[in-house]
């Protein structure tokens, strides 16, 4: 059972089981395949058949219809697998690096041009510290320094940045919605899974937030 | 302890009168982003007082986006881009 962050002695401590830590890692090295400075083919998420549901999910090839519409009568007759084809950007990546001007699309595709590979970068820098961090734990304490912990905040509003560009979340009241329309699935959706996911992933960001800002 | 210096009368350079018109940041509200951990970056970029962090963390949430910095072009850009690395939705234009 999780316990959420809290400063200690000038480090940030908190308590996650394995399971716990192995699903944030998971996350969180799932989110590194995605930013990862460009090969030629990154951002182009994994063919189907890979993982399970939630896994599907998270590298957005659906499987549960939440599109943009949180409608679920705009979802039906939608591809199951409506994932971005070779050669797409991922949609997660325009959240991840958003747009930088609205109203000149030119000023916009040249800063993209001069940032992104350099934004990739240290967001996979950021990611590669915040996995090591969780990942060399031996039992279910965690205990961070102030770099790690830096690190692992972003880390995890990245994680969630991505999840809720699959969840389809563009209002503030989505994520209620979601979880209204979700309370009528079975327990073992991969829609609720990923729910409480994002729920627990919220809740582990605010501890840590909280932490670092005292 | 130190004591804050007293302020000297700022000289007017040529590059004041030259400085095109000032650019903004914005931020921008979206459903992802913490209302604490907005104000934490505002605070740990911009080195913002707490008050004043709030105050801007709420615009962006009840009006949809805020004014979070100004001056030149390249440094509204810089900020653009590290609250990029941050998670936030941050724009950059012209001042008008």
């Amino acid at each position: 059972m999780a316990r959420g962050f809290k400063r200690r002695d000038g480090r940030y401590v908190a308590r996650l089981d394995p399971v716990e830590r192995g699903l944030v890692v998971g996350l969180m090295e799932q989110v590194l395949e995605l930013v990862a400075p460009q090969a030629d083919d990154a951002g182009v998420p994994r063919g189907p058949g890979e993982g399970d549901e939630f896994d599907r999910i998270v590298a957005g090839l659906g499987g549960v219809g939440m599109g943009v519409s949180l409608s679920a009568a705009d979802q039906a007759g939608e591809e199951p697998d409506a994932a971005p084809g070779a050669g797409e950007r991922d949609p997660a990546l325009d959240r991840i690096f958003p747009t930088a001007n609205r109203q000149d699309e030119q000023v916009a595709a040249e800063f993209r041009r001069l940032t992104e590979e350099g934004l990739r970068a240290r967001k996979s820098a950021n990611l590669t510290t915040a996995i090591a961090a969780l990942a060399e734990l031996e039992d279910q304490k965690v205990s961070l320094d102030h770099e790690q912990a830096l690190a692992l905040v972003v880390a995890l509003n990245d994680v969630r940045l991505v999840l809720g560009e699959r969840l389809g979340l563009e209002d503030d009241d989505d994520f209620a919605l979601l979880e209204e329309q979700a309370s009528a699935l079975g327990e073992d959706d991969p829609t609720v899974y990923a729910l409480a996911v994002y729920d627990f992933l919220t809740w582990l960001q605010e501890t840590l937030t909280q932490a670092l800002a005292r | 302890m130190s004591i804050a210096p007293v302020e000297q009368e700022s000289v007017s350079t040529l590059e004041d009168a030259e400085v095109d018109v000032p650019w903004i940041t914005l931020v921008w509200n979206d459903p992802v982003n913490l209302m604490s951990y907005v104000t934490f970056v505002f605070q740990s970029y911009f080195g913002y007082p707490k008050a004043k962090a709030e105050r801007l963390m709420l615009d962006v949430h009840t009006k949809g986006r805020a004014v979070v910095s100004n001056g030149t072009r390249e440094r509204m850009e810089t900020d653009t881009e590290a609250l990029h690395g941050y998670g936030l939705w941050a724009t950059f234009q012209k001042d008008e």
